[in-house]
């Protein structure tokens, strides 16, 4: 398992070719799809302590933005989240609190479409690596017209005596250029 | 000049504590600054630490227009407008790269790192006496550092860097030359859009205690130190605004007497004695029990060092970059010492940017109410109703008479008198003749 301090590990399954990794069979696909499915109508629902349910102990959870840079030159990104679950439930405990947020109260307002998913077998048994492409609208009252996120996610998931649970998300922004104020919702 | 409007002269009026909206709403006034202030004045452009190998470069804005700033072979800093001598386009269009020299991708233009042209790929087709050496990328003609922040001027005859930031540079010492090796960018800024005009982040920081116990109740109630309810001494008797002649400031906050020291660990211990040595007694002194230092370095550079939660020391820069009356581009930075273990450096980071930056638990409350004034003041009958700066009005005229560091002191911190004394300086600019 990586540590808090791995780069490697974040973006691995981002620098593996495709043959490196093995896809999952169609009933483990489904159940992963499902998966992502429900953790997103948790988080389009705001139901954040719902959302957090889903993750495990470790999870680590990274939203990261690019510097343009030329074609050719190494790729340089850089993180705007990386949390740990400490990190991450004082964000939910934040936002999730009307009385503890500007930014969500009124709430944003956003839905998330989630496609192009592709899974592979993890590091280990019961371990899943996790490609997704994400579409997230968001809307607030200070810019009703509103704005996307969009991104491609690595996720790492794990299959557990208590279902399906998050356990890595690293979500890499397709952005040189983040727009309306800071990023105040889960991606 | 500008109307009378809401029973005040012109757009600052000191005497009345009142600035008028319009100036942070309005694209013409936005328009005068970069005119009067932006292109007048020094402005920050890069830290040494971000272009630290020859042929490093960085792609920013100075002032109203678009540079390059690049590390030649030798070490030295230049800074070009990067738009090319030929038919203006952007010769970068990378953020950062590293170059041997800058050849113009729309008909070949190439210049080196200091900007001079070698070649226009069609030499033969020149005129005899065509004088390369004037024809290279135009140069940012004055360009200084000060403890690693590289600053450039459109102005030739604009006064010395250090003549400029006065009195503030004593201030931002302990910050930024607090170790023999200094403060190094630990990753590329955040950098990001806002609905709101740029004075607002200006002010914000140089001095607006009022705002933090109403606008960050989040991070403050859920802060695991409680630094909401005991740290933030911001009437504490040792906390006081700084202003200076040029209209920097800052507002240093220091623990409430009584509270134990431990609690409120804000250095590793392992860089503590590097402060000692690198520091004056009385800067040092400025370090002890500090919860926060924030700060604005007219126009439009800004830095925080605060202990909010575990402790971890990030110094942050932020620069407020106009784009419209209605809108800036805030670029923001995360530092530490160069000494300190890279396992700290990776908390730093990313303590940093939990709290400010493009997702922080800070900014994000920031910047949503800052959109929201500047959405509902722009608007004609808004416009009749001056912001009040109004809490400046008893202290203004009374800095601490004892005060034995540089610039002008004021107490209580929580006070309006750093923002008002930056709305005068803006002012001046902005009204100055010639």
């Amino acid at each position: 398992m990586g540590s808090l301090h791995d780069r490697q590990w974040l973006t691995a399954g981002r620098n593996m070719t495709a043959t490196e990794l093995r896809a999952v069979d169609d009933p483990t696909y489904l159940e992963i799809q499902r998966f992502l499915f429900r953790e997103t109508a948790l988080l389009d629902r705001r139901d954040y302590g719902g959302w957090l349910a889903l993750t495990t102990q470790d999870i680590r959870y990274r939203v990261s933005a690019m510097v343009a840079r030329d074609a050719g030159a190494e790729p340089v990104d850089y993180a705007i989240v990386d949390e740990d679950q400490v990190g991450l439930k004082s964000r939910i405990d934040q936002i999730s609190n009307p009385r503890l947020t500007r930014a969500e109260n009124p709430p944003s307002m956003t839905r998330r479409v989630v496609s192009n998913i592709e899974a592979y077998d993890g590091e280990s048994a019961g371990q899943f690596l996790v490609k997704s492409y994400l579409l997230a609208f968001r809307s607030r009252s200070s810019a009703p017209e509103g704005g996307f996120y969009v991104a491609e996610r690595w996720d790492v998931l794990r299959r557990t005596a208590g279902g399906w649970r998050l356990a890595k998300r690293d979500v890499h922004l397709d952005h040189v250029m983040l727009f309306d104020g800071a990023l105040s919702t889960l991606l | 000049m500008p109307a009378s409007v809401g029973g005040m002269n012109g757009w600052v009026d000191i005497a009345r504590g009142l600035v008028s909206r319009d100036i942070f709403v309005n694209d013409e006034i936005c328009r005068m600054e970069f005119e009067r202030i932006f292109d007048r004045t020094w402005t920050f452009l890069a830290h040494e630490t971000e272009i630290s190998r020859p042929g490093d470069y960085l792609s920013r804005t100075l002032g109203s227009a678009p540079v390059i700033v690049v590390r030649e072979a030798d070490g030295a800093v230049h800074a070009l407008l990067n738009s090319c001598r030929h038919r203006g386009a952007r010769v970068c269009r990378a953020d950062s790269g590293n170059a041997r020299n800058f050849v113009c991708p729309y008909h070949g233009w190439t210049y080196e790192r200091s900007g001079r042209l070698v070649t226009t790929t069609f030499d033969r087709h020149l005129p005899k006496d065509f004088d390369f050496s004037s024809q290279g990328l135009a140069r940012v003609p004055r360009l200084e550092a000060y403890k690693g922040l590289i600053f450039g001027s459109w102005n030739a005859e604009v006064a010395p860097l250090a003549e400029y930031l006065g009195d503030i540079a004593w201030y931002i010492d302990p910050f930024l030359a607090r170790t023999h090796q200094g403060m190094q960018v630990l990753a590329p800024p955040h950098r990001w859009r806002a609905k709101c005009n740029w004075k607002i982040g200006a002010l914000n920081f140089v001095g607006d205690s009022q705002h933090i116990l109403t606008t960050h109740v989040g991070p403050l109630t859920l802060d695991p130190v409680r630094a909401a309810r005991a740290g933030f001494a911001t009437a504490a008797e040792n906390s006081f605004q700084v202003v200076t002649d040029q209209g920097h400031g800052c507002t240093l906050t220091y623990l409430a007497p009584g509270l134990p020291e431990e609690a409120y660990q804000t250095h590793p211990p392992d860089l503590e004695p590097l402060y000692a040595e690198r520091l004056p007694a009385d800067q040092l002194q400025l370090l002890k029990r500090l919860r926060v230092i924030v700060g604005t370095i007219f126009p439009n550079l800004s830095f925080i060092e605060t202990q909010v939660g575990p402790a971890q020391k990030a110094v942050i820069m932020r620069q407020w970059q106009p784009v419209s009356g209605t809108e800036m581009e805030i670029l923001s930075w995360v530092l530490a010492e160069k000494e300190a273990s890279a396992d700290y450096k990776e908390q730093v980071l990313r303590k940093g940017f939990h709290n400010f930056g493009a997702a922080g638990v800070f900014e994000q409350d920031d910047l949503e109410l800052w959109a929201s004034a500047t959405y509902a003041s722009n608007n004609p009958v808004a416009k009749q109703f001056p912001y009040s700066f109004h809490t400046a009005l008893p202290y203004i005229n009374s800095p601490e008479k004892d005060h034995k560091w540089p610039g002008r002191a004021f107490k209580p911190a929580d006070t309006e008198v750093a923002q008002l004394e930056f709305m005068r300086q803006w002012d001046r600019c902005m009204t100055a003749s010639g």
